[in-house]
């Protein structure tokens, strides 16, 4: 699936074995998005002519040239991936430290806010820290993980307790709907002053 | 911007059966013009200040240019052959580079997981050595026999058959298409890919065939050769950088990709880089 | 059973990908919507005055709405795909059948003005596309919670392939698709289903075939 790095787009895949990996979202033969491929086994091909790459980067097959085994030098860039809790985090280089523990929540869905964290954070009434939003809805607690997208927009992971059930997931989502609507608006309004 | 030398070619800006009185506004390289039959019968092309622009009418569509055309539209002989249908495809716009539309048409690797099933399959996945060349006379991009397995050639074609292929560039954003003629051996089928640059990333695509063919009703024609072209387009919409890079590095072609190789070194060559990129970024 | 269809029409699809689905053999007449604008002629403006395809026609029965194209097949061939065995499963076929022509108005109409210049307002076109794309990923999350795969219930149903068509070509006009994971991952299922046909513009999952072994080429 495609998503955003601060270096750009990104492809990222899961293969069959249930490995998660990072390209970047650019097949280097001619320059077809990787996030419209398909995975086989181990290996993301391109949608455009069937190159498949494996997990570390390094082409695998072309199949116009079945006969051929491509060169070292035919390569898509890597960013180093973690699974966990439910979440992918991808870092640009070599990781600082793991990300961050997130006990007691479990990620809910991700949805995509035109508008920045400043909108976000007054919608909520509250400050991020570290790119995460504690909000409390209807007495519901959300915690939400901003990752910027240029000025105007913020995809913005929800979170909810572990412990929530169907019936509370779903006011959650519908709660999590409410502030981007809130957050839009603001921004909105400051765009018209 | 200097002055292009993409400025002086033809393009298409319109099909001859829909010319009217009423005029058809649309764009050529940013400039908005106007296609329309005169009072005279004849059609009529005005640029954006409203100056006459050079006007010709062949290929099922109206031609023009925004500059001064230093000679005569490309010749398609076949074209006047008796006993072809003339196949008016009709116009698909897509949010890409002209030069990219045409790049993509010159490619055959693509067909087994693009147009799977119609113009080719897995395992078929190999292209076979062809022949690629600048024939200096014509100043025109050739490749010859160019081969490759296809489940569904043409309409007219049951099953699987190699087909063969010949690819000419004559112009920068036109590509004509000489393809295996099932129902009539010997000859070619001719389809072409006329693309009008509306800007360096967008374009109105006119595909036109002639063909030997009297048993496929003419929608189907049509039908077969829009699903072609749209299956394309996703593609065609989603290639980074959006502008065709001349400039080696950006890219890796392979043997598959000679035609690909000698249009970019012929578009250089020339200056034709409107909806081209220059120096690797 | 007789459909005039349009290869690029979303709507001519939802009609063949039913049948298809639904194992229905359907004769097919293609009609010149573009460029020949044969759906204003006179032959199929007999049948439908409406001018709009697809035209479906069984005997003296004529249907010119596709969601009561899809009805028709699923009760005639796969009453399954009706999705009515519950009070609620029966209203949410019936909540989306109709939220569906929301996206052919939207999502539908923007593809035409992108693809085929129709005319008409893009940024509007657009926005009431996105709109009504957040509303069915949010409806598509609530069914996940709920353990359910499809919009109606966890088996996919005529709601599913009224809805299908205009979202998954709504990059066509312009509408991305890369903010809505559910969506993507509904659509994935939709196109994994047994007997599922594609149509330009819609390619399917080459997941779904064998990796070639080298040398059996």
């Amino acid at each position: 699936m495609p998503a955003q790095s601060p270096v750009g787009p990104i492809a990222l895949w899961r293969s069959r074995s249930g490995r998660a990996a990072a390209f970047a979202d650019r097949c280097p033969h001619r320059g077809m998005r990787l996030s419209h491929g398909f995975v086989r086994g181990e290996a993301l091909s391109c949608i455009y002519h069937g190159w498949s790459y494996a997990q570390a980067g390094n082409c695998l097959r072309i199949p116009a040239h079945p006969g051929l085994a491509p060169p070292e030098t035919i390569r898509v860039a890597t960013h180093t991936v973690e699974d966990s809790g439910g979440l992918i985090w991808i870092s640009v280089g070599q990781a600082a430290a793991p990300p961050p523990r997130l006990d007691g929540v479990t990620p809910l869905r991700s949805m995509m806010v035109e508008a920045d964290v400043a909108a976000l954070e007054a919608a909520a009434g509250a400050q991020a820290e570290g790119g995460v939003l504690d909000h409390t809805h209807d007495g519901r607690a959300l915690r939400l993980l901003l990752a910027p997208e240029g000025e105007a927009r913020t995809l913005m992971h929800v979170l909810v307790g572990e412990d929530a059930n169907p019936t509370e997931r779903i006011a959650a989502s519908r709660a999590a709907e409410t502030l981007r609507r809130a957050a839009e608006s603001i921004r909105r309004g400051r765009a018209v002053q | 911007m200097s002055r292009n030398a993409m400025i002086d070619e033809w393009y298409p800006v319109g099909l001859a059966s829909q010319l009217d009185a009423q005029g058809r506004k649309t764009t050529l390289m940013g400039e908005p013009i106007e296609v329309r039959l005169g009072d005279d019968g004849n059609a009529m092309v005005t640029g954006g200040n409203g100056r006459a622009l050079p006007v010709c009418v062949r290929y099922g569509h109206v031609w023009s240019s925004p500059g001064e055309p230093h000679r005569a539209l490309f010749a398609i002989p076949e074209a006047d052959q008796p006993g072809r249908r003339l196949v008016d495809v009709g116009v698909v716009r897509v949010r890409c580079s002209p030069l990219r539309a045409v790049e993509n048409f010159l490619d055959i690797a693509h067909f087994p997981f693009v147009h799977t099933d119609i113009l080719g399959a897995e395992p078929h996945t190999e292209v076979q050595n062809y022949k690629v060349e600048i024939r200096e006379d014509e100043d025109e991009v050739w490749a010859t026999q160019v081969k490759f397995y296809q489940p569904q050639a043409a309409r007219s074609a049951e099953g699987g058959i190699t087909t063969e292929y010949m690819y000419r560039v004559p112009a920068p954003t036109c590509s004509i298409l000489y393809k295996t003629c099932p129902p009539r051996p010997g000859e070619w089928d001719v389809i072409t890919l006329f693309v009008q640059p509306l800007a360096e990333d967008l374009c109105d695509v006119w595909p036109w065939m002639a063909l030997f063919d009297d048993e496929t009703p003419m929608t189907d024609l049509i039908h077969f050769q829009q699903t072609i072209f749209v299956q394309d387009r996703s593609i065609l919409e989603n290639q980074i950088p959006g502008l065709l890079p001349l400039d080696p590095g950006m890219e890796i072609p392979t043997r598959a990709d000679l035609t690909s190789v000698a249009y970019r070194r012929w578009l250089k060559r020339h200056g034709y880089t409107y909806g081209a990129q220059l120096v690797a970024q | 059973m007789k459909l005039y269809d349009y290869v690029l029409s979303p709507s001519c699809y939802k009609a063949r990908l039913m049948a298809a689905l639904a194992g229905v053999k359907l004769d097919i007449r293609p009609v010149d919507f573009h460029p020949g604008a044969e759906h204003r002629g006179p032959e199929l403006m007999a049948l439908n005055p409406a001018g709009s395809i697809p035209i479906l026609e069984d005997g003296d029965l004529v249907l010119t709405e596709s969601s009561a194209m899809l009805v028709y097949l699923a009760a005639k061939a796969a009453p399954q795909w009706l999705g009515n065995d519950t009070a609620g499963e029966a209203a949410r076929v019936q909540q989306w059948l109709s939220f569906s022509h929301r996206l052919t108005a939207s999502l539908g109409a923007a593809r035409l003005h992108e693809m085929l210049l129709r005319p008409g307002n893009i940024d509007v076109f657009q926005g009431q596309g996105t709109t009504a794309l957040r509303e069915l990923e949010a409806g598509l999350v609530e069914q996940h919670i709920r353990g359910q795969r499809f919009l109606a219930s966890d088996r996919p149903s005529v709601a599913d392939i009224a809805c299908f068509p205009y979202v998954a070509l709504a990059p066509d006009g312009g509408v991305s698709l890369d903010p809505y994971p559910l969506i993507r991952l509904w659509s994935r299922a939709i196109r994994g289903l047994d007997g599922f046909i594609e149509m330009p513009g819609i390619h399917r999952l080459h997941e779904l075939s064998p990796e070639p072994v080298p040398g059996e080429a």
